[in-house]
């Protein structure tokens, strides 16, 4: 196996372009090394990308208010980040529950979405935030998609062989919004989720809706936002039959199976309670009190 | 006046693990030394129909392949002769070894266990206890009868049962017949692996008709009379020596990776190191077994146990191991600590398709135990009463005997245990200040500790530092680098850091039991003080001619010998050694340790390894936990424990023994599922079986309370295992009391958790 020692960004491109999807791109390495390891995957080349801290290592805000965030930026950065804390908790909170330390010493947020795990922590509260993937490459230069559409189906991403992730862009949140990440482990931490839901709820007035997205992980085989559930809560008063009504749709939708970490069955009865603590810990995060609207 | 014993002085053997110093089995390189690998069965059940390995011989860097075919037709086991080495005909569980390799490197010994063609004819396996207990269930052993075992024991065997044993005190029909009411349980326990952070490994050495074994291992002796089983030498033609230990927790009793090893070495006439994976660790680990115990209690009209029975059923696996010798266990813990009325007791140790079991700390005592505890919960409730109370109301008292006839005569510490409970985290409190899906619950135990035999050698060196030889290891408790070493130099007065642990050779020190059942600092502790002042008293008679005095005049402290009569008179060890060890000879004591036997009744022991067993400890242990209803995720808020320990040799020891256990305990309890499914387990890696984190346990308060033993040394008892025998039954009682729904299973999954709520919520 060639090792490729990119000193700059072009290098790793051009090095993309001449291996021809023989090689992988390598930033952590928390998953593609023990992945080849394992021998799932085999690539003849690794292109290594983690002097590239000048072009891919930042989080930085915009002038018109985006978060960039860097392909090279790791699970600790985001926590840490007080932008990511101050406007999408929930990935600093989906961050922080990566493997265990090392691994978000190391791990990056791009390597998360690129390795597109059913069980990734990340995905949800991207999702919810619509963000954007920036993909780059020698020959056609920068192209955006949507996270929605750049994970295709399990561990499958939409890139072409000669392209890289070089960045994530979450857009500004609107007035009155909050956002939260529940994750189902069997220890406080270093668990490949059993189940995960994000939310991120945009009030309109004091118990009216504007807009309620959900996102879960490990809950079939690509983590989706779940629309028809959204859409009950266009513009509606939060009441806490609407709550139940979203969670149990949500249950209904999602198509979990049975493995070692849990069961199917399981996964259908704790996701509509993730749903419902995930609005309440939003209102709570809005400051908003709904009477009526109960625990569990 | 103590220097050094009951103070928490650091262990010597710290600083090499914590740095990476300390070596270790895998650390070990031998010229010309060869890697094996073993060819494992891939099934649980079957008839091997094909096994070639001629074109796995010829690949790259083999120098060896050996199956059953190379290896003595033989059956060994500790107690039950059971085991053969390979599999021969047929394999009995997944994971059974059935032909090993040595080749220049791991990964060619590995591609050519690979390369090993082999075929079996697959049968559905007797998967679990049930389907072994079922009526016309086919016979894993069919020739079980004719097996050899240890003289002295009796296993009654029969059909898919390995052992059976049963007992009845009289009138317990009679007490059920005139009960006022019976309260029935059952109890399913999960299997456990104990989770050690070093797999098993061994380097094998053939010369000179001898084999040398290089092992990580608790009980060196029987590693080396299983060896001499399997290859059918004497145990004197083999020599272990014990290696650094990575953890064992009942795990490294008995054989693992070294027959096969052997076999390699002689085979090959090279060093042979064998190392497990961790998934082969974990698949061939002989873990704490899967149990079932069902307890009826006949109680009167005013809630006093009358009558019981207790049948406990544990899953063997496919072949005999320590749990064999266990049956005594549960005429020891069916009473629990309660006064009870006559009990109808029964232990079953079943064969089935599936992976040997064994012991892991509190061996077969934790199922056992638990089930008392949770069903003394159980009955609290039925009868309207607060469990503390009701426990306390029928508390044995001092005097007061075990069904075996065993006296316990301090029973009442249990009450100091609670007392001093109450005093940091009152009952009352704890209830009242409890919010929704908290739940808190007490329990109570004895434990007992293993009987087996020790021995030490103190062997003074010119320059007045001592070694200690022993035939047991720190299996990492402290008991040797902290216990053992403080017993000696207290008793020499020696500065802790001039007294040194050798690791164990069975070439070099006398028989010893191993670093197992709470006994190495009572066991080797009591060896070793008698060694020590063995060679106290060689010291003041060497010293006494140079000191123109009689040696009963003379003491020895600080490293000094003074004059009783003449204080001003005094003489430097070192001094002796050097001037003395002309005339004396070279100055080294040995010391044993025996147990004096026990009174009990013999009408009930009939055939058992162990009818009794010696310095019962008592145990109160309190929980409270917090259920999520969103997940079923339990949190442990709180824990406490009330530990007599005897004296506490070095309190800094027992603390973190005290929390280790309880960690153990609570990851049984909440985290370690090891399910069997077909008789193959579920979970296969340490990504799937979840042992807990730091921060899954919550600090673990400990009050230790000291009674000491009058045998010594001084006053210790056993400490290392009861702290994980109660855990599971204090959280599963805890959740029972926050969700008000028993669960009558270990582990307690987040699944069975919410499921309870569920059915809660809808009943």
């Amino acid at each position: 196996m060639d090792f490729i020692y990119a000193q700059k960004l072009e290098e790793a491109l051009n090095a993309l372009r001449t291996q021809a999807g023989r090689a992988k791109v390598l930033a952590g390495g928390t998953d593609l090394m023990i992945q080849i390891a394992r021998g799932e995957k085999q690539p003849q080349a690794l292109i290594f990308i983690g002097q590239l801290k000048d072009d891919l290592a930042a989080v930085s805000l915009s002038q018109d208010g985006h978060l960039n965030i860097g392909a090279l930026v790791t699970h600790r950065q985001i926590c840490a980040d007080r932008q990511v804390q101050a406007s999408y908790p929930a990935l600093a909170t989906a961050s922080a529950s990566v493997g265990g330390w090392q691994t978000q010493s190391v791990g990056t947020l791009a390597g998360n979405i690129c390795n597109a795990s059913p069980a990734a922590d990340t995905i949800p509260p991207l999702l919810v935030h619509e963000a954007v993937v920036t993909i780059q490459s020698a020959a056609r230069g920068l192209r955006d998609v949507s996270l929605e559409y750049f994970i295709t189906g399990r561990r499958q991403i939409a890139i072409e062989n000669d392209e890289m992730v070089v960045g994530i862009t979450l857009a500004p949140l609107p007035a009155d919004t909050a956002d939260a990440y529940l994750k189902v482990g069997r220890r406080k931490a270093m668990e490949v989720a059993i189940a995960g839901l994000a939310m991120r709820l945009t009030m309109a007035g004091p118990e009216i809706v504007g807009e309620l997205r959900v996102a879960t992980c490990a809950t079939g085989p690509v983590s989706r936002r779940a629309r028809e559930v959204e859409a009950l809560f266009s513009g509606q008063k939060l009441t806490d039959e609407l709550v139940t009504q979203g969670a149990s749709l949500l249950g209904r939708m999602i198509q979990p199976i049975d493995d070692t970490r849990a069961s199917a069955q399981y996964r259908k009865l704790v996701i509509p309670k993730l749903f419902r603590g995930a609005v309440l810990e939003c209102l709570a995060k809005l400051g908003i009190a709904i009477s009526g609207l109960e625990k569990s | 006046m103590p220097e050094v014993i009951g103070r928490s002085v650091p262990r010597a053997d710290g600083p090499g693990k914590v740095t990476g110093q300390t070596l270790y089995t895998a650390d070990i390189e031998h010229k010309g030394m060869l890697h094996a690998a073993i060819l494992r069965s891939p099934t649980p059940a079957g008839k091997i129909v094909r096994l070639n390995a001629d074109k796995a011989r010829q690949m790259p860097g083999v120098k060896a392949i050996v199956t059953a075919a190379d290896a003595p037709d033989v059956r060994a086991g500790w107690a039950l002769f059971d085991t053969p080495m390979f599999a021969r005909d047929e394999v009995l569980f997944e994971g059974e070894p059935i032909a090993a390799v040595a080749a220049t490197t791991l990964a060619q010994s590995r591609a050519a266990v690979a390369a090993i063609e082999l075929e079996i004819q697959e049968i559905p396996p007797v998967g679990d206890i049930d389907m072994a207990l079922a009526e016309g269930a086919r016979l894993i052993h069919p020739k079980l009868a004719q097996y050899g075992s240890v003289p002295g024991i009796v296993f009654n065997r029969e059909g898919n049962v390995a052992c059976k044993y049963a007992h009845e005190e009289p009138g317990v029909d009679d007490a059920f017949a005139r009960a006022d009411r019976i309260i029935e349980d059952t109890y399913d326990f999960g299997r456990q692996y104990q989770g050690y952070l070093e797999p098993k490994g061994t380097v094998v050495q053939y010369r000179d008709g001898r084999y040398t074994v290089q092992s990580g291992h608790q009980y060196v002796f029987n590693l080396r009379d299983r060896l001499a089983q399997f290859l059918q030498i004497k145990p004197s033609d083999v020599r272990v020596q014990g290696m650094a230990i990575g953890g064992g927790f009942g795990g490294k009793l008995d054989f693992g990776p070294e027959p096969y090893a052997a076999v390699l070495a002689k085979a090959t006439g090279k060093p042979v190191k064998l190392i497990f994976s961790r998934e082969e660790d974990l698949i061939a680990a002989t873990v704490r077994e899967g149990a079932r115990v069902r307890i009826r209690s006949a109680l009167d009209k005013d809630g006093n146990i009358i009558g019981r029975e207790f049948f406990t059923d544990h899953d063997n696996g496919a072949y005999s191991g320590e749990l064999i010798l266990m049956a005594g266990l549960a005429l020891m813990f069916c009473r629990g600590v309660y006064r009870t009325g006559p009990i109808r007791t029964q232990f079953r140790l079943i064969y089935t398709n599936t992976s040997p079991t064994g012991a892991y700390r509190g061996v077969s005592g934790v199922p056992m135990i638990s089930a008392i505890e949770c069903h003394m919960d159980h009955i609290a409730r039925e009868l309207g009463v607060d469990p503390r109370a009701y426990r306390l109301a029928h508390t044995l008292n001092n005097n007061e005997k075990l069904p075996n006839g065993q006296m316990l005569h301090d029973a009442a510490i249990l009450r100091e245990a609670y007392a001093e409970i109450e005093k940091i985290a009152p009952w009352e409190e704890m209830k009242r200040t409890k919010k929704p899906l908290e739940g808190v619950a007490i329990g109570s135990t004895v434990w007992l500790t293993n009987p087996l035999p020790a021995s030490a050698t103190v062997k003074l060196n010119e320059d007045g530092s001592a070694h200690v030889l022993s035939g047991t290891c720190d299996i990492g408790t402290g008991a040797m680098a902290q216990g053992v070493v403080g017993i000696v130099a207290e008793t020499l007065g020696l500065d802790p850091a001039n007294v040194h642990i050798v690791q164990p050779d069975t070439d070099v020190a006398a028989y010893d039991g191993g670093s197992q059942g709470s006994r190495t600092t009572r066991a080797v502790g009591r060896a070793a003080e008698h060694a020590a002042m063995d060679v106290r008293q060689k010291i003041l008679d060497a010293a006494a001619p140079l000191m123109q005095t009689e040696a009963a005049r003379l003491t020895l402290s600080g490293g000094k010998i003074h004059d009783i009569e003449d204080p001003g008179k005094a003489i430097g060890l070192t001094d002796i050694l050097m001037m003395g060890a002309f005339a004396s000879g070279p100055i080294v004591g040995t010391g044993k340790h025996a147990e004096q036997p026990i009174p009990f009744d013999p009408g009930c022991a009939v055939g058992l390894a162990f009818p009794t067993l010696p310095t019962p400890t008592y145990h109160v242990h309190m929980a409270k936990v917090a259920v999520c209803p969103m997940t079923g995720n339990v949190e442990v808020k709180r824990y406490i424990v009330a530990q007599e320990v005897g004296k506490a040799l070095n309190p800094q020891g027992i603390s973190g023994q005290i929390q280790g256990g309880v960690a153990q305990g609570i990851g049984y309890a909440l985290h370690e599922g090891l399910r069997v499914r077909d008789g193959r387990y579920m979970e296969r890696s340490l990504e799937a079986y979840r042992l807990p984190l730091a921060v899954d346990i919550p600090e673990v308060e400990a009050i230790i309370l000291e009674h000491p033993a009058d045998e010594g040394p001084f006053g210790a008892k056993g400490t290392a295992e009861p702290p994980i025998v109660l855990a599971p039954a204090v959280i599963h009682n805890a959740i029972y009391d926050a969700i008000g729904v028993p669960l009558n299973s270990i582990p307690l999954t987040p699944e069975r958790i919410l499921e309870a709520l569920e059915r809660r919520k809808s009943a």
